[in-house]
Parts: structure tokens; C-alpha cells; sequence
């Protein structure tokens, strides 16, 4: 998905995990995830380089949809759908 | 014994069908496995055969005693809590000395890198890391975490009884034990 793309997208939940190092950001995402109902989408916030490819890996073990990340100055914006 | 779904006993779960078939793939023996309901909510029964049909298995043998290696060893945790894997660690000799009410959150000894200590333990709060043994604590929280206490290493540090650790220990047991988990497990490491 595009950038802009991924832009126009309202998550249905925003986890803030910038306060973490790894595997915290992970962590969070996981005890989100059950905060959310299928087809609803989670954007995850991490200052974390490793959270970026792991959180990618997870959605693909975890049967999640990666939708992509948004570079912001400092972190990541991570967006995927249950 | 059911031969399909339909034929399924209301207080039973049909689980799923497996045929064994003779050189002439023609179908002699179907076998069918289910399961009884418990407290008649079938629900929690299907998601609790699937998760553990599905769950792989870390088996950690816990040797190490310094904070570096138990952070570590938490970061590790951490993973496996995010794939829900199911998680025995046996901690062994130094590791019990770390894990004994009195030393856990005081100790903090590590094992490399030893002339940069200061630098290291100050870096772990700049980046916000918890400690290690809430780093196991939230591990255990999200998945399931067994910590089994070597005897031998407990009584090397004093330690007769669980009470003696710190409560993340479930129970004090031999190296049996260990070995028979670490047989099928899907990581095993010794840290």
C-alpha cells in the first residue's frame, strides 16, 4: 500500500509503544490485538527499527493483515488489520 | 467412536477425521477423534485444543546469575510471549542465586563486557528496559511460563524451599524434568 494510501487510514486503535525498547513495542501490539474485533485496523507507535520488521513477521505468523508503515521524524507508524 | 460430525454425541466435540487407507487407497479403519465438553461450553474447549495443538515450545535452561544475561534471557521471553509459545525454564546454579527473594532486585552483577558496567546498567534505563524479572513477569502474564527451580542449585544458595525465591517460581524440581521438556521442544537454549 502506498504511503498516501496508508495515510487516509483511521485506525480503530492507536498503540503509543514509543516509550519502549524491544521486544516492548511487540508486547503492546499483542495485548492490543485483543482490544480490536476482526476487520478493525491497529497502528502501532514505535521509536523501535527491530519493531518495524518484527511487527510485519507476527501479523504473517498471526494470520493479521500488514498493511504497511509510515516513516514519521523519530519513529514508525505501523499499520496493520485484525 | 463416531464416524462423522453428524453421528457426534451432543456432550462430545467431533474433532476432526483421519482414514487410514490399505496399497489400494481404499478406505479401511477411520479413525475420529473428539472430545467431551466441559461445563457444555464448546467455545472455550475448540480454542484451548487449537491453541495447544498449535503452540510451539521453549525450553530455556537458565544458568546465569548476572543481569546482562538475565536481560537477555527476558528479551528472549518477551518473543515468545508474542507468539503465544509455551515456555519452561529451568534455572540452574548462578540463576538461583539471582532468583532468591533477597538478591533479585539488588543483584546487579554482570557476566561480560564487566569494565563498562556503569555504562551498560545506566543505558538499560535511558531506553526505558525493565527489569528482568518484569520482563518475566509480563511473559508470564501472556503466555504460558513455567520457571522450575533446579534443587541442587537451590540448596547451593541456601534455598530449601520455593518460598525462598522470588514468586515467578512455580516449583523446585530435578533435571529430569528438564530433560524430558527439552526433548520435544522447538528452541531449546541455555543461557
Amino acid at each position: 500500500m502506498s504511503t498516501e494510501n496508508l495515510e487516509n487510514i483511521t485506525a480503530d486503535k492507536v498503540v503509543d509503544a514509543r516509550g519502549t525498547s524491544c521486544p516492548g513495542p511487540l508486547l503492546a501490539a499483542k495485548k492490543a490485538i485483543g482490544e480490536i474485533e476482526k476487520g478493525q485496523i491497529m497502528e502501532v507507535l514505535s521509536a523501535d527499527e527491530g519493531t518495524r520488521r518484527d511487527i510485519p513477521k507476527w501479523c504473517t505468523k498471526k494470520g493479521f493483515e500488514y498493511l504497511g508503515t509510515i516513516e514519521e521524524a523519530g519513529f514508525f507508524k505501523i499499520l496493520l488489520k485484525k | 467412536m463416531y464416524k462423522n460430525e453428524n453421528e457426534c454425541n451432543t456432550n462430545h466435540i467431533f474433532i476432526y477425521q483421519v482414514s487410514h487407507q490399505d496399497n489400494w487407497n481404499k478406505v479401511i479403519t477411520p479413525i475420529v477423534l473428539y472430545c467431551e465438553l466441559v461445563n457444555n461450553n464448546s467455545e472455550h474447549l475448540t480454542m484451548n485444543l487449537k491453541n495447544k495443538k498449535m503452540a510451539k515450545k521453549l525450553t530455556l535452561a537458565l544458568f546465569s546469575g548476572s543481569v546482562d544475561k538475565l536481560t537477555a534471557a527476558g528479551v528472549i521471553l518477551g518473543g515468545a510471549a508474542a507468539e503465544e509459545m509455551e515456555v519452561e525454564i529451568y534455572v540452574l546454579l548462578q540463576a538461583a542465586f539471582a532468583f532468591k527473594k533477597e538478591n533479585a532486585m539488588v543483584n546487579d552483577r554482570v557476566s561480560e563486557i564487566t569494565d563498562k558496567k556503569d555504562d551498560f546498567l545506566a543505558s538499560l534505563k535511558r531506553l526505558n528496559a525493565p527489569h528482568w524479572t518484569e520482563a518475566f513477569r509480563t511473559a508470564k502474564e501472556m503466555t504460558n511460563v513455567k520457571i522450575h527451580i533446579c534443587g541442587f542449585a537451590g540448596k547451593v544458595w541456601h534455598g530449601e524451599k520455593l518460598d525462598d525465591f522470588i514468586d515467578l517460581a512455580d516449583d523446585i524440581c530435578g533435571i529430569g524434568e528438564y530433560m524430558s521438556s527439552a526433548e520435544d521442544a522447538d528452541i531449546n537454549l541455555f543461557i
